[in-house]
């Protein structure tokens, strides 16, 4: 997996390219003002089911974050997007927290989990270190539901307090979903711009390289899987609130593989984009199987594989294509 | 400010049984360009990596002025200003080549997480004055028309330039250079060359590992020759040029 990667950001690009790559910002804006204003054009059933794919896609691009900048593959991430749900739903049940300051406590909750996790794995890497988190993700729910007292045990727990009481719910579930999306792409963007997301860059690509200019490997690594495990206790959180539930049926082992699964069909893209392609995948493609029985899991396949050997071919079809076309028109 | 001369004594390093660097006894003084030469697998490399803690030597001590190094992790070392290039160019594919360069600066720079996910004026400010100094680094290797492109789109040499860049944009205090000539042409030798020589000044130790012998005659104060791990010679260019060992061992003697 180390190697794809490494092929992934040895292409020789230049930044227009990549642009293009990953969508120019005036496509990025369209889609955002798009998703923004879906609601008056779609069915308020359509509302619940994009809610759900929205906080899927902030799940994705935690993982994919954790490819990019730590280079690491994580089959657990269902951990700590449950520590997001779970902390948000507790807070709510039991003590009346409302979301606004559940949140980043499930943020910070997500993070630390993450980063007690990376001490004593930081020296794992590879197919090793996504071993260990398939671990957790394979302990998660027995431990969910022997804390029933807590978490609800296998029924779970019901989130419903309104973030804005005036406003229907529906569309709350939305549009927390879809800004909590929103916020997780544009501070990694920023991320990607700050001396931490370089430094990152390069501690991934040449860990040796970073040392020798002050960025230590355990830094790299516990901040790499801090804000990776941070997003997805946000997707946890946006889960919870989108879906209304939280049970251990949602955090199975299940879940984490279908979050590496979306973050390979966005091919670890950190753009909104991206990220939605990575989520609809989870969400969008089940519904639309949904009536073909025991086809389904033929079907899905299917679907993965064609989506995968798209994401393959199509740079390299474009750039033939290209070449024909400059082949054409020279003299 | 005049930097604290480095001093290495009495390094032992070996691996698996096999003797890398034996009783190594060195100064690298500030103000000098110090040429570190040798055949393939004399040890130089070894020792720079003994000298910025990528390796633990078994014996010895590691001396930056009075302070001992010995023990402390490479990023550590690099906070006293202890920085050096790669004998393979290690530029991270993903950054821009002004990027990269800044990541020499980014030890001096302390803006926060909170500056990292949110616009706040702090963090714009650190990385205008890192982009502003990077492009200064760059400008003295003609680079700066280079700055927003990716290494890969870049020729071998060009790299090794951007490397060295962003090994002397912080200040360093101590500069370690591991073959900064390799893969370079006629032109941009010259102009590491020239850049090099400016760099020698009090406020920095400079030492250079090279296989370019006109480039280490041209430009060290003095130079030390290794052998399989051993010291061999010591001396300006024209001592290490006419030391009998060092023709016999390294430059060839005129029976060859």
């Amino acid at each position: 997996m180390s190697e794809s990667i490494g092929l992934l950001h040895a292409d020789k690009r230049s930044p227009a390219d990549a642009m293009r790559l990953f969508g120019g910002p005036a496509l990025r804006a369209a889609l955002a003002v798009a998703l923004l204003g879906l609601p008056l054009v779609v069915a308020p059933s359509w509302l619940f089911t994009l809610g759900i794919c929205f906080a899927n896609s902030l799940g994705v691009l935690s993982v994919s974050m954790l490819v990019r900048y730590g280079g690491e593959v994580s089959i657990g991430h269902s951990v700590f997007a449950a520590a997001g749900a779970y902390t948000v739903a507790i807070l709510e049940v039991r003590f009346g927290v409302p979301l606004w300051i559940s949140l980043p406590l499930a943020v910070a909750v997500g993070a630390l989990l993450g980063m007690a996790f990376a001490w004593p794995s930081r020296r794992l890497s590879g197919i090793y270190l996504a071993v260990t988190t398939m671990a957790l993700a394979l302990a998660l729910p027995e431990i969910i539901n022997a804390a029933d007292a807590w978490t609800g045990g296998y029924e779970g727990l019901y989130v419903a307090q309104a973030l804005l009481p005036a406003a229907p719910m529906g569309l709350q579930r939305y549009y927390v979903a879809l800004l909590l999306l929103f916020a997780g792409v544009y501070a990694l963007a920023r991320l990607r711009e700050s001396r931490q997301g370089m430094a990152l860059l390069l501690a991934r690509s040449h860990p040796a390289a970073a040392d020798a200019f002050g960025t230590r490997r355990t830094w790299a690594r516990l901040s790499a899987m801090a804000i990776s495990a941070g997003i997805a206790g946000a997707a946890g959180a946006s889960m919870a609130y989108a879906s209304a539930t939280v049970s251990p049926s949602g955090f199975t082992l299940w879940t984490a593989i279908f979050l590496l699964v979306g973050s390979v069909v966005s091919v670890y893209g950190l753009t909104l984009g991206r990220a939605l392609l990575g989520g609809a995948f989870l969400t969008l493609v089940p519904q639309m199987l949904a009536s073909s029985g025991a086809w389904i899991p033929i079907f899905y396949g299917c679907a993965l594989l064609a989506v995968i050997l798209v994401g393959h071919y199509a740079p390299k079809l474009r750039s033939l294509v290209e070449r024909r076309g400059r082949g054409r028109s020279a003299p | 400010m005049t930097a604290p001369t480095l001093t290495a004594s009495g390094l032992h390093l070996s691996f698996g049984g096999i003797r890398v660097l034996h009783d190594l006894d060195l100064e690298f003084r500030p103000g000098e360009i110090t040429g570190l030469i040798g055949p393939n697998g004399a040890g130089k490399t070894s020792l720079f990596n003994c000298l910025t803690g990528a390796y633990r030597p078994e014996k010895g001590a590691i001396l930056l002025g009075d302070r001992p190094l010995r023990g402390l992790p490479p990023a550590a070392r690099a906070a006293h200003g202890i920085v050096r290039s790669f004998q393979t160019v290690a530029l991270c594919p993903d950054l821009t080549v002004v990027e990269n360069v800044m990541m020499g600066l980014a030890r001096n720079h302390h803006a926060g997480w909170l500056d990292a996910f949110l616009p706040l004026p702090r963090g714009r400010r650190e990385r205008a004055a890192m982009r502003t100094a990077a492009t200064a680094a760059l400008a003295e290797f003609g680079l700066v028309d280079a700055a927003d492109r990716f290494p890969a789109q870049l020729p071998p040499g060009n790299q090794r330039l951007v490397e060295i860049a962003r090994a002397i944009v912080g200040r360093p205090t101590v500069l370690l250079l591991d073959e900064p000539a390799a893969g370079l042409n006629d032109a941009e030798t010259r102009d590491l060359t020239r850049v090099l020589q400016r760099l020698a000044t009090p406020d920095l130790v400079m030492v250079v590992v090279e296989h370019d012998m006109d480039l280490v005659m041209g430009i060290c104060d003095r130079i030390y020759v290794l052998n399989f791990g051993e010291f061999v010679a010591c001396g300006t260019p024209a001592e290490v040029r006419t030391d009998p060992d060092v023709v016999r061992i390294y430059l060839g003697s005129d029976d060859d």
